[in-house]
């Protein structure tokens, strides 16, 4: 089981998506995936058309003290959802305050799910430092974090960066970060000319190509979907297979030495 | 010989023929001395020993059915073998020729029949100096670079222009730019002998340095040689103004001349990215090796074994100090560049050769324009023949001297290749037997020559001439190219350099009449004499040798009237449909409308003005949409704006507009400059196949034939129409 966390500083940066989409294209590619949402907006379940009704997921198994499959649906593009569920106010917090007395929580849930090793579980998160994503981190063999090519994305890096060090970066099973660059349009000069400097900063820490700004993305959420599979033509779609290829290589191998990109 | 070691020489293992050719033997002196001297008296033997036509006929088929088995093993040295085959086969047929069918019975026939032997002695030796060139092409390697970027020289770029149109001159300024270089090392100048102001604030614009002077002295050689007194760098890279340097080509061009410290100059293909006049009027565009392709595939390569190389002007790099020795560019004759490497040749300088096409350019226009370039080519090099002969004077090594001597004789084909057009007219018309030999014995020791030779150059030249497409070529250039090489032997003075226009537009399809009225004349000819072989034939019915005679002759003007057709075929001037050349070029392209949908797709081809796309599962677009068109070099991404300018199910044509001067170099670096822009041109074409190849020339010549009867029928009506002369058309 090789656990991948999806996360960012900011919020809007399209984590969910991409997470949606990472795990519809391998899911396509015959890997067996587990979306897992960690997020209490829990979104990710409407990108594979799980009803908008459903209030079923790992947080409410969870304070039901039941397994988690319990909350699994089987997905759009052969995708596995494990979507976050919905609660109250009152038992958010709850379920927050359990999350940091048990920091071991998240992993052992996933351990209990006994996948393969082969198989992949993506994990989406909520923006920010929370304990969701430091859960997430805590879990993870690799860590995706999505940034936008501007300003406020710019700023931001060294924040997340931190939690990465300090939740995931010290555990062997760790094999590292890797940015992708989202929702980039280079016929803008400042789009440009923030990517060279992410480029820069970030060297072979990132996925090499970009995700596209497209409307297509945006249209494949309305109809509940991804947008691999909404419109597979389309440059995100095409970027988004890139993506989920650059990350099956980190995947299987390991970068030898890490570097603190902070 | 050079300093590279040759590739085979490590692979000690491989077929048998290679372990012998491997073997420690071969590096004692004196073994190879008395291997040599057996060699050549048996040599004698086989060309001399006079053969009955039953023995030469047994003899003849061995030999050839050898040659055939040969070509079928892979590696040089078959072909080294099957290149043996053929000297025999043409000293056999050379030395029956001379001693044999010489006796000529009237000064009628002598005359007629010395121009033939004479052709034919200048086409045996061009064949053996061929072998020997190109027996064993170099096939160097780009030698890296050091890694510390700190020890690169420093070199100028040189992008010398006359009177060509700014247009043409910007891409080749933008790629030069957009070079793998340290900026610190690298200057560009752009030599105006138009002394223009446009070119000037362009220059000033992008950031590039403009030279003029004040006269125009020695052309393009002068224009450099001004250049040198005003710039300093190690190196020079020249490049027409019109051939686009690909981002690599200093990296790859300059780590030999660390490695090798006498290395004075290394040349790169010059390749064309549009058709030139022959392959765009017979359709020959990259499915068969254009003129050009031999030398630049081959000759050069071959060249570059005997330390050879000559040097063609463009997209090559020279060292400072030794250009500045042999006194700059050479400006005694009109082909400056092969001139210049002689002279480096004869201080003891090498030079080297890299067969990877680094920069491309734009073909000339028109056949005018072809034969005009060419014509200059051969008159510079008779010039040189003359003037600084390479078989005399000091410095140059042996293999050096018959390297430059096949360079200069190749260009004095014109006169053997018109006698040969024309030599069984001689025969049919007048009755003179030029040969005083039987009909089978020619055949017997006439063909084995042929075969042989067909055969051996089909395999050595597989890839960059197909078999008969010289004689095409040659037969279009003979007529115009014999003057000019004879005035320049009696006197090199005789001479005026032209430049040749590029980048214009054929507007209509029309034929050259001017142009191919000597092969139309020879074509008549031909024709009158073949069925003069038929009346002759019907008169002899009773005499055999006579109609054998015949026949022979028959077959050779048939050959003959082909190779002219495809002659004339090639001065129909067909319509060129854009002024840009598309570049086929599969790379990916992103497109986004309007609404904010994308589409991730392939190019098919691109100009200067836009780009084709393959739009998947047969999509359409509307008519002049307006699209954003976003290019990649490497991970950089340049978006341009274009409008739909042609639309069809799985195809789209995009226009780009308003482009900025930065789009304009982004355009460039994302397409010409590509480090892979030219590797993969040949890819999918076949390789030669002699019996192919003819069925191409004797479809191209059926076509040209026909099509002279139209243009004639077409061309007459519009006379009687109008009244008076057909239109003048010309190439812009």
């Amino acid at each position: 089981m090789k656990v991948v966390s999806v996360v960012s500083a900011k919020g809007g940066v399209g984590k969910t998506t991409l997470a949606a989409n990472l795990a519809a294209v391998l899911a396509a590619a015959g890997r067996r995936v587990v979306a897992v949402d960690l997020d209490p907006q829990n979104a990710l379940r409407l990108h594979f058309g799980v009803a908008l009704e459903s209030a079923d997921g790992l947080s409410r198994a969870t304070l039901a003290n039941m397994a988690w499959q319990s909350a699994m649906v089987v997905g759009a593009d052969d995708v596995m959802v494990l979507p976050f569920g919905v609660l109250t106010a009152e038992e958010q917090q709850f379920f927050e305050s359990h999350l940091d007395e048990n920091p071991l929580w998240f992993a052992n849930g996933l351990a209990a799910l006994r996948l393969d090793a082969d198989d992949i579980v993506m994990v989406d998160t909520p923006p920010g430092s929370s304990v969701y994503p430091r859960a997430a981190l805590s879990a993870a063999n690799f860590a995706v974090n999505v940034v936008l090519a501007d300003a406020a994305s710019y700023a931001a890096i060294p924040q997340m960066q931190r939690i990465v060090d300090t939740c995931a970066a010290p555990r062997p099973e760790f094999l590292g970060e890797g940015y992708v660059i989202n929702q980039v349009d280079q016929s803008r000069q400042l789009n440009k000319d923030v990517l060279r400097v992410l480029r820069d900063m970030l060297g072979d820490h990132m996925f090499p190509g970009v995700i596209h700004t497209d409307e297509g993305v945006s249209e494949a959420l309305a109809c509940n979907t991804t947008v691999v599979h909404y419109d597979p033509l389309c440059q995100a779609s095409t970027d988004m297979r890139a993506c989920a290829a650059w990350l099956l290589a980190a995947l299987g191998a390991p970068a030898v030495s890490r570097r603190s990109v902070a | 010989m050079s300093t590279v070691q040759s590739d085979s020489a490590a692979t000690s293992s491989g077929s048998p023929l290679d372990r012998i050719a491997n073997a420690r033997i071969w590096n004692s002196r004196v073994v190879v001395a008395i291997l040599t001297l057996f060699s050549l008296c048996a040599l004698y033997f086989v060309f001399t020993v006079p053969l009955e036509n039953p023995e030469q006929l047994v003899f003849a088929v061995s030999c050839f059915i050898l040659a055939l088995l040969f070509r079928r093993v892979e590696g040089r040295y078959a072909m080294l073998v099957m290149i043996m085959l053929s000297v025999i086969a043409t000293g056999r047929y050379m030395y029956w020729r001379l001693t044999v069918t010489t006796a000529w019975a009237s000064p009628f026939d002598a005359a007629w029949g010395l121009g033939l032997v004479l052709a034919e002695v200048y086409a045996a030796i061009v064949l053996l100096l061929g072998y020997f060139q190109t027996a064993w092409p170099l096939h160097r390697k780009p030698f890296p670079l050091p890694a510390s970027r700190a020890e690169w020289p420093t070199v100028d770029v040189f992008i010398p222009t006359y009177n060509e149109p700014l247009s043409v001159v910007k891409p080749t300024v933008y790629a030069a730019l957009a070079m793998d270089y340290p900026p610190e090392k690298m200057s560009i100048h752009v030599l105006d002998d138009g002394r223009r102001p446009e070119f000037k604030a362009f220059c000033e614009e992008v950031g590039v340095n403009w030279t003029t002077r004040t006269n125009n002295l020695h052309a393009k050689a002068g224009n450099i040689n001004a250049a040198l007194k005003i710039t300093n760098g190690e190196y020079l890279a020249i490049f027409d103004c019109d051939h686009i340097p690909t981002r690599s080509f200093l990296q790859i061009c300059l780590g030999w001349f660390l490695h090798d410290t006498k290395l004075s100059m290394l040349q790169t293909p010059h390749h064309f990215f549009s058709p030139d006049p022959f392959e765009r009027n017979l359709g020959t565009f990259r499915k068969v090796p254009n003129e050009g392709e031999l030398f630049y595939g081959l000759v050069q390569d071959g060249n570059d074994l005997w330390n050879a190389t000559f040097f063609c002007g463009s997209c090559a790099v020279l060292r400072r100090s030794m250009v500045e020795e042999i006194g700059g560019i050479a400006v005694e004759t009109v082909t400056e560049d092969a001139h210049t490497a002689l002279k480096m040749h004869r201080r003891g300088h090498t030079t080297a050769y890299l067969a990877i096409p680094q920069a491309a350019g734009l073909a000339t226009e028109s056949l005018s324009g072809h034969i005009g370039q060419r014509i200059r080519w051969a008159r510079g090099m008779t010039q040189i023949f003359r003037i600084d002969n390479p078989l005399s004077g000091k410095g140059l090594t042996f293999g050096q001297r018959l390297c430059y001597l096949n360079a200069m004789s190749h260009f004095f084909y014109g006169i053997p290749r018109l006698v040969f057009l024309t030599a069984p007219l001689a025969f049919l018309f007048f009755g003179a037997h030029v040969i005083q030999a039987s009909a089978e014995s020619i055949a017997l020791f006439a063909l084995p020559h042929m075969f042989h030779a067909n055969v051996t150059n089909s395999r050595m030249q597989s890839k960059y001439r197909h078999s008969f497409w010289a004689e095409v070529y040659e037969a279009v250039l003979a007529s115009y190219i014999t003057g000019p090489t004879v005035l320049a032997l009696i006197n090199p003075r005789l001479g005026k350099f032209n430049v040749t226009a590029k980048g214009g537009k054929i507007t209509e399809t029309y034929f050259d009449w001017a142009i191919s009225r000597p092969y139309l004349i020879l074509m008549l000819l031909n024709l009158l004499g073949f069925v003069l072989g038929f009346v002759h034939i019907y008169n002899n019915l009773h005499l055999p040798s006579e109609v054998n005679t015949t026949i022979l002759n028959l077959a050779w003007t048939l050959y003959n009237m082909l190779i002219l057709g495809a002659a004339v075929a090639a001065a129909n001037e067909h319509k060129q449909v854009r002024s840009d050349p598309r570049v086929a070029m599969k790379m990916p392209v992103m497109l986004r409308f309007s609404t904010g949908r994308t589409l991730a797709c392939e190019t098919i081809d691109y100009s200067e003005g836009g780009v084709g796309v393959a739009l998947p599962q047969g999509i359409q677009v509307p008519m002049y949409e307006n699209v954003m068109v976003s290019l990649f070099r490497g991970n950089e991404e340049y978006a341009f704006a274009a409008t739909v300018s042609f639309s069809e199910p799985g195809r789209a044509g995009l226009h780009f507009v308003g482009m900025s001067k930065a789009q304009e170099f982004d355009f460039v670096k994302t397409t010409f400059s590509r480090a892979d822009a030219w590797t993969s041109w040949a890819d999918g074409r076949q390789p030669d196949a002699p019996l192919r190849a003819l069925s191409q020339v004797l479809r191209a010549g059926a076509l040209g034939i026909s099509g002279v009867f139209q243009h004639l029928y077409s061309d007459l009506r519009a006379l009687v129409r109008r009244g008076g002369r057909p239109t003048e058309q010309k190439d812009s």
